[in-house]
């Protein structure tokens, strides 16, 4: 049974590993998608320090949005904070409206080169799905169920961690899911403001013209994302078993 | 005990509750009846200050109910409504155990007090303890939902439509479990329905509301018997009335001791009601049935011409 349900998650994650530490083994391969090139495995940088940044980068870019996204949900369902919850619905939407690239290019000038920039855009890209599903997820909860709460005597806190949080926590999870999940590829634009993630083979193939970084680059990229996906979906499914009624 | 003052709601500029009055003794069974949107279940939630009142004044033992935290308030009051209102996420026992966890008893007591009131309720821990709202039947859920309510020994029990969503046989063994319950704990109860049939059934004092307004409120024999107007006699059932009546009077309360003539041979219970009498008799074509006690043993004899005669004096004395 639970053997199952981490099987994908181990295949990604062992794919993964393999092609970050084993990337050199596989010279022949890319000799043949790239004949001309004199090398054709990337080597400015370890494929496995590469990887390492690019986890930190979409960590922190996760962490603040998850914080601030789900906060701004909780607070625009409370009674108090009910006049802006359009507003931050607006916000958010726009956060996603624009391209992550824009971001990039007016960030840079204010904040530097670096990881700043690729941060900071990273989070207004993500925080759309998570803010949008914290609200869905709290505003479907049974309006009835509530009242039932307040009706027995639970202050507003116990109602918001014991009933509005556990049965909104399968669709806020889906919003978190999305988001990490683009941003895991959204990051690698990181490297064209100098912050050095797995975007770097990528944009330095495509600089000089060598399709075999690039392939190394994406690779890598698609399999991460491939394992942190897979891993949400046993988190997911771990959290619908425990709420087997909803 | 519960009592409310001229009370009023206003929700914007539209009336929803319209300077009401009523006192509930202590261990007495309230029931608001009404159609839709007659302000009995604003009037519900008022009590437990789940909707603050506009005028007026509702006093529980003694001192209003702004006096108190709403919070410790609501957990001395039981609450049960119609979809039971069950935390999905919970076990049953979970949700039984809610207030008392709330008062911060300790889990031992809780645990105990738990499956004390599924046993009541026909509900045993081993089997249903564990299980979740969704896998119980509608009438199980809603033995979940008045156990939880009992949970913490409270005085006052509010109950809105309570069985309201249930199938009429699951609904006619709910009202006559909760019936048995009341007669043993004697909690002070106000129920909300809109189903005249179960007010009588399980109340001692029925309020009709309409538009906002108490229109009649008294025993439901007294009802029954002198209804205020035609809209109290149209809920009342109209030509129905008085068999409504009859189904709650005793056929003890109206047999004679038997006499020397033949004994009938339709037999019936004396605990049943003058409705079933009547019923007996036009089933089985006869103006007489024998009254037997829980031994099958002859007691006394009713009559069609006692029955149709004494519905006319103001005598039946049950429940009054």
């Amino acid at each position: 049974m639970s053997n199952s349900l981490w099987r994908w998650p181990l295949l990604w994650i062992s794919l993964l590993l393999i092609s970050v530490v084993g990337m050199s083994a596989a010279e022949p391969l890319f000799h043949w998608v790239e004949p001309d090139a004199r090398q054709v495995i990337y080597s400015r940088a370890d494929f496995y320090v590469l990887l390492g940044r690019h986890l930190f980068v979409v960590g922190i870019a996760a962490l603040v949005t998850i914080s601030i996204g789900v906060s701004a949900g909780i607070a625009v369902t409370r009674k108090r904070g009910s006049d802006f919850l359009p507003l931050v619905g607006q916000v958010a939407s726009l956060g996603q409206t624009f391209p992550p690239v824009a971001v990039l290019a007016l960030a840079v000038p204010v904040l530097g080169f670096g990881t700043l920039p690729i941060i900071v855009a990273l989070m207004l890209y993500g925080l759309l799905p998570i803010v949008r599903n914290t609200l869905t997820g709290l505003q479907e909860v049974d309006a009835e169920l509530i009242t039932a709460a307040h009706a027995m005597g639970m202050t507003p806190l116990q109602i918001l961690r014991q009933v509005e949080l556990p049965l909104a926590a399968p669709v806020i999870l889906a919003g978190i899911r999305t988001s990490v999940t683009i941003n895991i590829a959204t990051a690698a634009l990181g490297a064209t403001v100098g912050a050095s993630n797995l975007g770097d083979p990528i944009i330095s193939g495509i600089v000089n013209g060598n399709m075999a970084y690039v392939v190394q680059g994406a690779l890598t990229i698609a399999l991460l994302a491939l394992s942190v996906d897979s891993l949400f979906e046993v988190l997911q499914r771990q959290l619908r078993s425990r709420l087997s009624a909803s | 005990m519960i009592e409310l003052a001229h009370v009023s709601k206003r929700f914007g500029s539209e009336i929803a509750v319209n300077d009401i009055s009523l006192r509930i003794p202590k261990g007495k069974f309230c029931a608001l009846v009404g159609t839709s949107g007659c302000g009995k279940s604003t009037t519900l939630r008022m009590i437990n200050r789940l909707i603050a009142h506009s005028e007026g004044e509702i006093i529980l033992d003694g001192a209003s109910i702004e006096t108190y935290d709403p919070v410790k308030l609501r957990r001395r009051i039981g609450y049960v409504i119609q979809h039971t209102g069950l935390f999905p996420h919970w076990s049953v026992a979970r949700n039984i155990g809610l207030v008392p966890r709330l008062l911060k008893w300790p889990s031992i007591d809780v645990q105990a007090r738990v499956e004390e009131l599924m046993q009541l309720l026909g509900l045993p821990v081993e089997e249903f303890g564990h299980k979740y709202p969704h896998q119980l039947s509608g009438g199980q859920a809603q033995r979940v939902g008045v156990a939880r309510a009992l949970a913490a020994n409270p005085d006052i029990m509010l109950m809105d439509e309570p069985f309201g969503a249930l199938d009429p046989i699951t609904r006619e063994k709910l009202q006559d479990e909760l019936a048995k319950l009341q007669a043993r704990m004697h909690k002070t109860i106000v129920f909300v329905t809109h189903d005249m049939d179960e007010a009588l059934k399980l109340a001692d004092h029925l309020v009709v509301m309409r538009d906002g307004r108490i229109v009649q409120q008294g025993s439901p024999l007294a009802l029954l018997k002198h209804p205020a107007d035609p809209f109290v006699e149209s809920l009342l059932g109209g030509l129905e009335r008085g068999l409504k009546q009859a189904a709650l009077t005793r056929v003890k309360d109206h047999m004679n001791s038997l006499g020397s003539a033949l004994p009938a041979q339709s037999r019936i219970p004396a605990d049943f009601s003058l409705r079933q009498a009547l019923s007996m008799m036009l089933r089985d074509h006869s103006d007489r049935l024998t009254v037997v006690d829980q031994h099958d043993v002859p007691v006394g004899e009713l009559s069609l011409r006692k029955i149709v005669k004494e519905a006319h004096l103001d005598k039946g004395n049950s429940r009054e």
